[in-house]
């Protein structure tokens, strides 16, 4: 760049200088370059969206990322450090041969013993004709109730576990819900139906990080602490659980509350 | 209003406390105030010309310059605490990492928006790049602290993607990651852009033969300035990053960062500071010696001007040298929090000091036998675009605390987030 300047001659210390800073220049557009490239690399293989899950996973409490094997009191205290993906997790079978603890039939929200729940307040139920239909539980119904509009992926496009499955509005609050698995949407419900989405699984199906048995009443029961918690007065003093049942359309009911930490733990968001 | 608050919740990251949007709005209005003003100021300076300044071709120096300086050297922390923990892998000091790259961000931003309104003409820009005063030590740091610049918003990136609304864009975080992943390599290379930028600054004092106030030796084709800027901005940097974190845990009410933080920023900076004040003493007693006799001058009469006796002197080298050293190392001090942040004042009063005796008090001297003992008393022009630079810090800093996780970094670190 310097020759053009009038009266210019190359020396020694004008090599080593414009050496330097053209290999810094290069070092910062080759990190820039490697960053792209290898982030267009994670979504082309499908690894994107599992990173960004771990990354939100790695920012819930402490509290909001205990193991199934604790929901369900088989272990006293367990952290998961899978991302909740069981599949993955070499000591899953050595727990769930552990005895279950004994809950009782009605925790506060009612559940099914013939569904299987994701973290992120869905269920999933297996179909007979190998499709999996997933809908919003009913912790997240009585909550949202009937929301004003819902944003559902197009039939066959594919959805990734953890990631976005269905975006729904309610009171200007945008509520992202988490994929319960990897799926070819096969056909869209609503709030009306009962259910939101049919899905293909992807893979050869494996559904085992999905919570099931004695796991459904633990969680639900600690979710409906951390509400009773999220709903309280900063201020309000130590006081005993009155038990009772969730009201429906909370959303509505209660509109002055911080929905949006309330949704923002109920939905699982970083 | 309802709205404004709404937006604003949903900009904070879940779980984190922070004050109200009305007391966030109150605290910003002054300093929103304070830049629009600094920008009335510099567009006056930028469309009218430095007559609207107190400088001319004699004092050529002033406020702006000393800004720059004294900034640049407060914002080493940013490239030192990048050095020590992804270098050296001080990892006990990653809490304060974030915040240190926003506080590098703030310095080496302003210090350039600064420059532009000095040299003027900011069209014309990239003739510096283009065509380049290759004899000057200024084209060395004009180029260093442009890429440093670009390496310090690389390492602010990650940060900015992880704000909550942003990370729900799939695509920024997994950018967030892999930049994250390599931030080592912007750590290496900032570490190295500052070290010949830091130093240069010195130097262009330091072969000022025409100003044997400032003229020194050296070692090759560096002054002895060189050095003393490189080791003063790595003794200071830790230390300010000290005090924008306590003036953030006064104002926040909150414990951001542990004492052990505090204990390790001090020492470093004690130590390197208790270096740097013995290497400042020595070239101090050579110049008064040697340098200063062998071009003709007698050292003392430079200092027979009010008010730059040689109590400036001894006040740099002493009170705001030997003592915050002493207050950063010493197992006496070290565990009280306010004799630390005590040093840590003292530190940085001492290189802004050294910085304002090397550009103005050098300028005001008279070098030779029709010269006169120059004054200069900054224009409002100059205080009012330095005053808006100090705002644009601060509502920088204040919008990265509440919406960033300046102070997060610890936590994510603890973590297994890798796929690798």
């Amino acid at each position: 760049m310097f020759p053009w300047i009038d009266g210019f001659h190359w020396t020694p210390n004008h090599i080593i200088f414009l050496s330097l800073f053209f290999a810094v220049v290069l070092t910062l557009l080759s990190t820039i370059v490697a960053a792209v490239r290898r982030t267009v690399s994670d979504f082309r293989t499908h690894r994107a969206t599992e990173m960004c899950w771990r990354f939100n996973f790695a920012e819930l409490p402490e509290e909001e990322r205990c193991c199934r094997h604790q929901l369900a009191g088989r272990v006293p205290h367990r952290i998961c450090d899978n991302a909740f993906d069981c599949r993955q997790c070499p000591q899953y079978a050595e727990f769930a041969k552990l005895p279950a603890r004994a809950f009782p039939p009605y925790v506060g929200v009612s559940f099914s013993n013939n569904q299987l729940y994701h973290r992120g307040h869905t269920w999933v139920r297996p179909e007979n004709d190998g499709t999996l239909t997933v809908g919003l539980d009913e912790f997240a119904h009585h909550l949202v109730g009937h929301p004003d509009s819902v944003q559902l992926p197009v039939p066959d496009s594919e959805i990734e576990s953890d990631g976005l499955a269905w975006r729904m509005m309610k009171n200007g609050h945008e509520i992202r819900v988490r994929a319960p698995l990897d799926g070819t949407v096969v056909a869209t419900g609503g709030d009306k139906e009962g259910w939101y989405l049919k899905l293909r699984p992807r893979n050869p199906v494996n559904l085992r990080h999905l919570l099931r048995g004695a796991e459904v009443p633990g969680w639900l029961s600690g979710e409906l602490d951390r509400l009773q918690l999220q709903f309280s007065p900063p201020d309000a003093p130590a006081c005993l659980a009155d038990g009772g049942t969730l009201m429906p359309n909370l959303m509505d009911a209660m509109p002055a509350a911080d929905w949006d930490a309330v949704l923002a733990a109920t939905f699982q968001e970083g | 209003m309802a709205d404004l608050v709404l937006i604003d919740r949903r900009l904070i990251a879940r779980g984190a406390e922070r004050t109200s949007t009305m007391r966030f709005m109150f605290w910003l209005i002054p300093w929103v105030a304070l830049a629009a003003l600094g920008i009335y100021a510099a567009a006056l300076c930028l469309y009218f010309g430095l007559n609207q300044t107190h400088m001319d071709t004699r004092f050529a120096f002033g406020m702006w310059i000393y800004l720059d300086l004294g900034m640049i050297a407060m914002g080493a922390g940013a490239f030192f605490t990048g050095f020590l923990v992804y270098i050296l892998k001080q990892e006990d000091l990653k809490p304060v990492l974030n915040s240190a790259v926003v506080v590098g961000l703030i310095c080496y931003s302003g210090a350039v928006a600064v420059l532009m309104v000095d040299v003027g003409q900011p069209l014309r820009a990239w003739f510096t790049f283009w065509h380049p005063n290759t004899h000057s030590m200024l084209t060395e740091v004009t180029f260093c602290i442009t890429c440093y610049l670009f390496v310090l918003i690389l390492e602010y990136l990650p940060v900015l993607l992880r704000n909550r609304q942003l990370r729900k864009v799939p695509s920024f975080l997994v950018f967030e990651y892999q930049l994250h992943k390599l931030v080592p390599v912007l750590a290496a290379v900032g570490a190295f852009l500052s070290f010949f930028h830091q130093g240069s600054l010195g130097g262009l004092y330091g072969v000022l033969r025409g100003r044997p106030f400032a003229f020194r030796q050296g070692f090759a084709i560096w002054p002895s300035t060189f050095f003393l800027f490189i080791l003063s901005a790595i003794a200071v940097g830790p230390s300010f990053l000290m005090l924008v974190t306590a003036a953030a845990e006064t104002l926040t009410e909150r414990r951001l960062v542990g004492a052990n933080v505090f204990r390790k920023l001090g020492l470093i900076s004690g130590v390197l500071l208790g270096i740097y004040v013995a290497a400042k003493a020595i070239d101090t007693l050579v110049w008064l010696n040697i340098t200063s006799p062998a071009v003709g001058f007698s050292p003392w009469d430079f200092y027979a001007y009010k008010p730059f006796g040689s109590a400036l002197l001894f006040l740099e080298i002493v009170p705001l040298g030997l003592l915050p050293a002493f207050l950063l190392t010493s197992p006496l001090t070290t565990r009280r929090r306010g004799w630390l942040l005590c040093g840590a004042a003292l530190a940085c009063g001492g290189v802004l000091l050294n910085r304002f005796v090397l550009t103005v008090q050098t300028l005001a001297l008279p070098t030779l036998a029709f010269d006169d003992f120059l004054q200069y008393i900054p224009s409002w022009q100059e205080v009012a675009t330095f005053a808006g630079v100090i705002a644009y810090g601060v509502i920088l800093y204040s919008l990265s605390y509440r919406y960033l996780p300046l102070f997060g970094q610890a936590k994510r670190a603890d973590k297994n987030v890798s796929l690798d």
